[in-house]
């Protein structure tokens, strides 16, 4: 089966400073992949390669096997490309319900996107009036994964969904990334705290200084992961 | 909205989305070709103006031979509107891209400081 994202000798970065130094993944259609790395590896840019905001300096972004280097990041999120960013990218100074409504833009009516919203997270339908700023650190990353999932993605771009949260809303929101992948929808997570993603996973990746080191089983990987967060001497050596 | 109850349809839509999709092949660098070429026409310019002039200059007429002095002098002062328009080029380019990684680096270290003062 033609994998759903491919990324083939990436390289890339923020203007003459490439931060990725060819990287290559794969994510297959219905799969999780978890990208894990320490702060600085690289693995939120290569989100930003795979959503269409940073362009490939060198090698190839393919998506469901076509190459889509250049390709607006918009495009891409109308086919169906959805990244839920680091921080959450929700709006602090609107209501649940504006929150909501901004992203009707992508082509979802205002009902679908409310009657999914709450479907997923009943806890958003009380919060419907609360300025999202003032919610709870979970909360609004529900309220960032509801307004994303109301898109119906067929590939999901998590980045550190567990930011800041407490173990127990981490696991909740990633129940509710497991019931998704459940449905088909790939998902590539990425996160520098691994436990709360492996027990998901059915890949995950280890990223240090900008290349991906190994690739295999998450069992496998949770056991060189600390090895390679202290000493960076996993895997291959570039 | 698309059915989400099945995976299959779903993707087979994704793909033909995919498919349509307006692929540019873009650039990381854009201003970078711009750069090379505004440097590369006022060399081109500087050279074309140092050799029409000196032309104009060693051209002593024989008898009975024509002397091209206003063709050398036009093709001067097309090398100089050439060396003119490439300085500009790449000044106004390099400066563009300058101000690029500048407003990159400025929203950066404004996340930073928001996520600091947010206690993230």
């Amino acid at each position: 089966m033609t994998p759903i994202l491919e990324l083939r000798g990436v390289r890339g970065g923020y203007g003459t400073i490439d931060v990725l130094h060819g990287v290559s993944l794969t994510v297959e259609p219905g799969q999780v992949h978890a990208l894990l790395g320490p702060n600085g590896a690289g693995k939120t840019t290569t989100l930003s390669v795979c959503s269409g905001q940073i362009v490939p300096s060198a090698g190839q972004l393919i998506i469901s096997g076509r190459e889509v280097n250049g390709v607006s990041s918009d495009s891409l999120a109308r086919a169906g490309v959805c990244l839920i960013p680091e921080g959450r990218g929700i709006f602090p100074n609107l209501t649940v319900t504006e929150n909501l409504r901004m992203f009707t833009h992508s082509g979802v009516s205002m009902n679908e996107m409310q009657e999914t919203a709450f479907a997923q997270f009943p806890r958003l339908k009380e919060r419907r009036k609360q300025i999202a700023g003032t919610m709870s650190g979970g909360e609004q990353q529900m309220l960032a994964m509801a307004r994303s999932l109301a898109a119906n993605p067929a590939l999901l771009l998590l980045d550190e969904l567990s930011m800041g949260l407490a173990p127990l809303i981490v696991e909740e929101l990633y129940e509710r990334v497991a019931a998704l992948a459940s449905q088909g929808v790939s998902i590539l997570v990425v996160e520098q705290f691994a436990q709360a993603v492996l027990g998901i996973a059915d890949v995950a990746s280890i990223m240090l200084h900008g290349r991906i080191t190994r690739t295999g089983p998450p069992q496998e990987i949770a056991e060189e992961l600390t090895e390679a967060y202290l000493g960076g001497t996993s895997g291959s050596h570039a | 909205m698309s059915d989400t109850s099945n995976p299959s349809s779903r993707l087979q839509e994704f793909q033909t989305e995919v498919d349509s999709l307006k692929v540019t092949g873009g650039k990381a660098n854009p201003e970078r070709t711009w750069v090379i070429i505004g440097a590369l026409l006022m060399i081109a310019g500087i050279v074309l103006s140092i050799i029409s002039y000196a032309s104009i200059s060693s051209s002593a007429p024989l008898k009975g031979q024509i002397v091209f002095t206003d063709d050398y002098a036009a093709l001067g002062t097309l090398g100089l509107v050439l060396a003119v328009v490439g300085a500009a080029l790449f000044i106004v380019m390099s400066l563009r891209r300058y101000f690029r990684f500048w407003l990159i680096r400025l929203i950066f270290e404004q996340r930073e400081q928001a996520d600091r003062i947010a206690g993230r």
